[in-house]
């Protein structure tokens, strides 16, 4: 036994504090900030593939626009990273935020993939296939995300469930 | 307060789990429940290691949002009172690391230790105990508090300080030797 707790002189709480603490927590959880962290993220990932492609592909161009369309490239890949660490550090993806932002990523990835393929059957530009194999990496990768959010979804719902269940049976008892 | 039964901390811990569950799915209200069920053993807590109520609350809003932030990497949230304990403890080692800009010690030679002994119930030596305890340097009170004061098994302490079971059984030894020390000293526990 541990006689100390029972005659603990714990100090007291002001009530103001618990209440700021769910204001915090209400607006860090707001799906508003999360969607347009995903937005930002699924563009400049689009625009940095499209871009990268072109520069691989595309023969004869000048050098002081493959020199522009290397730093369009870095900045892309700037602008994924940040987008990327804010949403797993800051504006983190709960269950059911990951599968919203999956189903973004799909939809995203599938116009840039018909998009690509669009271009190579208008025999837009050259080599148009690199740019619709990067279309379909990346939506495969979407939709293996895709598939991992519905199952995480499924096995908390699932433990949920049975938690519930346990908690109502020892309530009866 | 009163020292919890077997069946009540089951209890508790699977409307812990249930919690934590609840908010990996991305349920706002869960937040809220569990802000309500925690918010104040949080605050118990740090208050001992802080020197106001305005820092305590800065202490528990970093906290909570550091809670939010990592709990989709939560992995057992059956776990989750270690769990919150834990990130109390580093936010507020961030905070005194932050205050003195050097580390705190961290190390310990493993001891066996004696099970907790009984305390004499006394209001006016349990008020000087109280008083001593906070007079210890951070390591040694973090150890008496989690212990005796948040009921802490010994497993949960190492998870909570992460540091191997031995380290927190002699970190303990060594505190309530000080604490003793203390206390004799104050001719108190004679």
């Amino acid at each position: 036994m541990r006689n100390i707790h029972t005659q603990s002189p714990l100090p007291e709480m002001p009530g103001v504090s618990a209440a700021a603490a769910k204001r915090a927590m209400a607006v860090e959880l707001s799906m508003p900030s999360r969607v347009r962290y995903t937005l930002l993220l699924l563009v400049s990932v689009c625009a940095t593939a499209l871009i990268g492609a072109l520069l691989l592909t595309e023969t004869g161009l000048p050098l002081r626009t493959r020199g522009a369309m290397v730093i369009m490239v870095a900045m892309g890949l700037s602008w994924t990273t940040f987008a990327a660490w804010v949403l797993l550090r800051r504006r983190v993806l709960l269950a059911r935020h990951s599968v919203v932002a999956a189903r973004m990523a799909v939809a995203f990835t599938s116009v840039f993939t018909v998009g690509a393929w669009i271009t190579g059957v208008a025999r837009v530009v050259e080599r148009w296939y690199v740019a619709v194999a990067v279309g379909f990496v990346m939506l495969s990768v979407a939709i293996a995300l895709l598939v991992r959010a519905h199952r995480r979804i499924q096995a908390l719902t699932r433990r949920r469930a049975a938690l519930e269940r346990e908690l109502g049976s020892l309530g009866e008892a | 307060m009163v020292a919890l039964t077997e069946a009540e901390r089951a209890r508790g811990a699977l409307v812990d789990e249930l919690l934590a569950v609840r908010c990996q799915l991305g349920d706002g209200a869960a937040f809220d429940e569990l802000i309500d069920r925690w918010h104040q053993p949080l605050w118990h807590y740090v208050r001992r290691f802080v020197d106001s109520d305005d820092t305590a609350a800065d202490a528990l809003q970093d906290i909570w949002l550091r809670v939010l932030r990592a709990m989709p990497r939560l992995r057992e949230p059956a776990k989750l009172r270690a769990w919150l304990f834990g990130i109390a403890r580093r936010s507020l080692i961030d905070r005194l690391r932050q205050r003195y800009a050097e580390p705190l010690p961290v190390s310990g030679d493993e001891y066996d230790i004696a099970g907790p002994e009984d305390t004499e119930d006394h209001a006016e030596e349990l008020s000087v105990m109280h008083e001593e305890l906070e007079r210890m340097p951070f390591v040694e009170r973090e150890a008496l508090v989690l212990f005796y004061l948040k009921e802490l098994t010994l497993a949960e302490m190492a998870e909570v300080l992460a540091t191997p079971l031995g380290t927190v059984k002699s970190r303990l030894f060594r505190a309530r030797q000080l604490l003793r020390r203390q206390l004799e000293d104050k001719g108190v526990g004679r």
